[in-house]
């Protein structure tokens, strides 16, 4: 573990008290009103200044200008202050600004405590309370700010190689693009051929591309880049390691269902472009430093009786109507055939495993409801009956809807073209779902639907086709899951760390999401998906090593009784264990961490009895001092004109 | 002449939330200038995990009225770290029953990002609670 360093700057102990006395500089923002309308940020600079261990309290128009962050690097050059608290918006906003600002001014980044006074206090709260609660915060960030010691990031060499887990439109797009920057990659696929769920499309929704196109174009440049091996037909069978270093494990997978006729890098309809496939014997292990998982989708299996499935060969799914679609000849007569069988009319039924309801739909075999809705179906039915209502007009198409989803752009045109081409929309609730039911008349099919477009007028559909419209499920990727510890959502999908802020990464450093695996998402979203997760990988590995924050877990050697307790307790295998160490010519075991591994939880600080493991900058000392100010009424000097009452006052309204 | 209540005076109510998945709840509904009680003070928290036991007695022993701990739930980031949590909030129960504690100042649950109503009505819900009890007072002979 000699690449990895986690040391106070400055010779300072990384725990502890700092060696040099806390000087503290509050800086409180008006935010431009948004907080000085509501905070009476001058009366509460006046009650920092006051403050034992603040050195220094300003105010800001706008603390993250220019001239406010100058300002606090000014004080922090001048040696004024040697710790900053900022009290301004949300710390997702500005947290790194003011962290960059003490980096440059020379001061430790991570000596910086955030007050959050606009979204947790002035756009919430109005007058005396909110000035009070301000006042609170702001004091506690301070109280945590005095015991805040100097970090410095976690440094890991990071081995310039990338693994892509999938090897679908994402997967791939994800590879080229970290080929591009310069980065060996190696992309596994557990099936024979390169294109996943892209390669079983026709036109793509809106503008009509050609899926089997994109998926030559891409494999062809997967195959022939030479910093790209593709390994088909294998599997994930090890991991461990870190971001910068993952040890994997690769393994020949099944041998079944590889089109022997088809040469490799030829193009299979339905399938894709058959790759490469992973040499059968001993498994293949090689060190990467970051990972994509691009693992897909599966597409929903209706169950048997769902809108008439399994029991009736006329109902069929989406995927299925449109590979048999991509093989329909026009005739003469402009009418759909199916083998020999004529389509007169077909009926799409939307949401078909997707927007599931509690209560209203019945769970699957896997005991879990979609309550999500897979995006994608609204346009791919929509497309898929443009297509029919062009190429075969003398086929009727009727659209069976709970809501149009058609938010990407080009999509609503595409929405009204079918309107145009005479598909016809209908509408149901959810309560009261069609019925597909089969009849002895000149049509197999009949779907009854309560049209509430309409205003409830119940209709009977004669329909030679019933296409259900299925939605997205996650890939059955369990061992990976439990193999590189992923998190999953109430939806099954793997989770990013957030949403907005972090969207293609997960908790654990190093691994990113790219495409379907993440959500539903059609083609053109999974391969930005990708890009992003190629560029954030890329721009990982490019530089040969890795900075982390050092929010990572430290014992504490003077305290640490070798218990294993916090062992026991830590959620990431590895990342703490007990070893052999000599102190006073007596072997003892004590407890030691891999940084890289540590995800910074906190879970062996609860339970170390000695108190002897801690998260660096999120101390259970510096949370006790954060509780002790919110409490503590030292800030509020008492004046003439208020006192302060022993007695509970009603709490402000709640609204 | 004005009168401002003390901090324990006015019920403080503490929030652990989640900087992956409360917190920013808490900051939506801010956006959202929805307003709540002004004595719930937020601590940004990476997994409410870190804390022991210990913690929360010592908080209400402080004069903290009500604590929420706002977690993920079941979309923790850090897996394992929520059945953890959950087996301790049984251990402070305990504790809590023993020092003759109203275990309703203590409440997990689960907040998303955009998880505004919930937030609202957890806080609202436990100002009620501890507008109700009062300060915490210690079981004096469990004390002794």
């Amino acid at each position: 573990m000699s690449d990895l360093k986690q040391t106070a700057s400055g010779g300072q102990p990384a725990s502890g008290c700092p060696a040099d006395e806390a000087r503290i500089g509050v800086y409180i923002c008006h935010c431009g009103g948004n907080i000085s309308d509501h905070v009476d940020v001058e009366a509460v600079r006046e009650r920092m200044e006051k403050m034992p261990g603040v050195t220094v309290s300003r105010t800001n128009m706008f603390m993250c200008s220019d001239p406010g962050q100058e300002s606090i690097m000014e004080d922090l050059k001048s040696g004024l202050v040697n710790r900053v608290v900022v009290a301004s918006c949300a710390p997702s906003l500005h947290e790194t600004t003011f962290r960059a600002a003490i980096a440059r001014a020379g001061g430790n980044p991570y000596q910086y405590e955030h007050a959050n006074i606009r979204e947790q206090v002035s756009w919430v709260h109005h007058g005396a309370p909110a000035t009070d609660k301000a006042t609170r915060l702001i004091s506690a960030a301070a109280g945590k700010a005095r015991l805040l010691t100097p970090l410095t990031p976690i440094r890991v060499e990071a081995q310039r190689r990338a693994l892509v887990i999938g090897g679908g439109v994402a997967g791939m797009r994800a590879a080229l693009d970290l080929a591009a920057q310069g980065v060996r990659t190696d992309l596994i696929e557990l099936s024979p051929y390169l294109g996943g769920g892209l390669a079983r499309l026709d036109k793509l929704a809106p503008h009509g591309e050609d899926a089997a196109g994109i998926v030559r174009e891409l494999a062809g440049n997967i195959l022939s880049d030479p910093l790209i091996t593709t390994h088909c037909q294998a599997r994930l069978t090890a991991f461990g390691g870190y971001v910068g270093k993952f040890s994997v494990e690769i393994s020949p997978a099944s041998r079944t269902a590889r089109a022997q006729e088809a040469a490799p890098g030829a193009f299979v309809p339905g399938k894709g472009v058959l790759g490469p496939a992973q040499a059968p014997g001993a498994p293949e292990r090689f060190d990467a430093g970051a990972v994509v998982m691009a693992t897909g989708f599966s597409s929903y299996a209706p169950q048997k009786g769902e809108y008439g499935f399994g029991d009736n060969a006329e109902a069929v799914t989406l995927p299925r109507f449109i590979e048999e679609l991509k093989n329909a000849q026009t005739a003469p007569d402009g009418m759909l055939r199916l083998g020999s069988r004529p389509v007169r009319s077909l009926a799409i039924i939307h949401c078909v495993g997707s927007r599931q309801i509690p209560g209203v739909h019945e769970e699957g075999p896997s005991g879990h409801l979609n309550e999500h809705c897979s995006r994608t179906c609204c346009a791919a039915s929509i497309n898929a009956a443009l297509t029919v209502r062009k190429t075969f007009p003398a086929t009727r198409v009727y659209e069976l809807y709970r809501d149009i989803r058609t938010y990407g752009r080009g999509q609503e045109e595409m929405y009204a073209e079918a309107s145009a081409e005479k598909v016809t929309f209908l509408r149901f609730d959810v309560e009261s779902p069609p019925e597909v039911v089969r009849v002895n008349g000149q049509y197999p099919l009949e779907v009854r639907v309560r049209d509430e477009l309409t205003f409830g007028e119940n209709l009977e559909l004669p329909v030679d086709l019933v296409v259900l419209a299925t939605g997205m499920e996650p890939a059955p990727i369990r061992d990976l899951i439990d193999m590189l510890k992923l998190p999953v959502g109430a939806d099954r999908f793997l989770l990013e760390t957030h949403p907005k802020l972090r969207p293609v990464e997960l908790p654990v450093a190093g691994v990113y999401l790219a495409g379907t695996c993440q959500a539903p998402m059609d083609a053109g979203e999974a391969a930005n998906a990708a890009s992003s997760a190629a560029a954030k990988a890329g721009a990982l590995l490019r530089r040969g090593f890795v900075e982390l924050d050092p929010f990572v877990a430290e014992v504490d050697p003077a305290r640490c009784k070798g218990t294993g307790a916090c062992v026991d307790a830590c959620l990431n295998e590895g990342a703490l264990r007990l070893q052999e160490t000599e102190i006073g010519g007596e072997k003892v075991m004590r407890a030691v961490v891999t940084p890289a591994l540590c995800l910074g939880c906190g879970a062996c600080a609860a339970v170390c009895p000695e108190g002897a493991i801690n998260v660096s900058g999120w101390t259970l000392e510096q949370y006790e001092a954060m509780v002790d100010m919110i409490l503590s009424e030292a800030a509020f000097a008492v004046t003439a004109d208020e006192s302060v009452s022993a007695s509970p006052e009603p709490a402000e309204a709640a609204v | 002449m004005g009168t401002r209540t003390s901090a324990k005076a006015q019920g403080t109510i503490l929030i652990l939330a989640t900087e992956s998945c409360a917190y920013p709840g808490a900051d939506s509904v801010g956006q959202a200038h929805s307003s709540y009680p002004a004595n719930a003070y937020i601590l940004k928290v990476k997994a409410p995990v870190l804390f022991p036991e210990r913690f929360y007695i010592d908080c209400f022993r402080k004069g903290v009225s009500g604590i929420i701990i706002m977690s993920c739930g079941e979309e923790c980031p850090y897996e394992g770290a929520y059945k953890a949590l959950a087996k301790r909030v049984d251990a402070i129960y305990a504790l809590m029953k023993e020092h003759g504690i109203d275990i309703r100042r203590l409440r997990l649950t689960a907040i998303c990002t955009v998880c505004n109503r919930a937030f609202l009505n957890e806080v609202n819900q436990m100002n009620a609670i501890v507008q109700e009890l009062g300060p915490p007072v210690f079981d004096q002979a469990a004390e002794a």
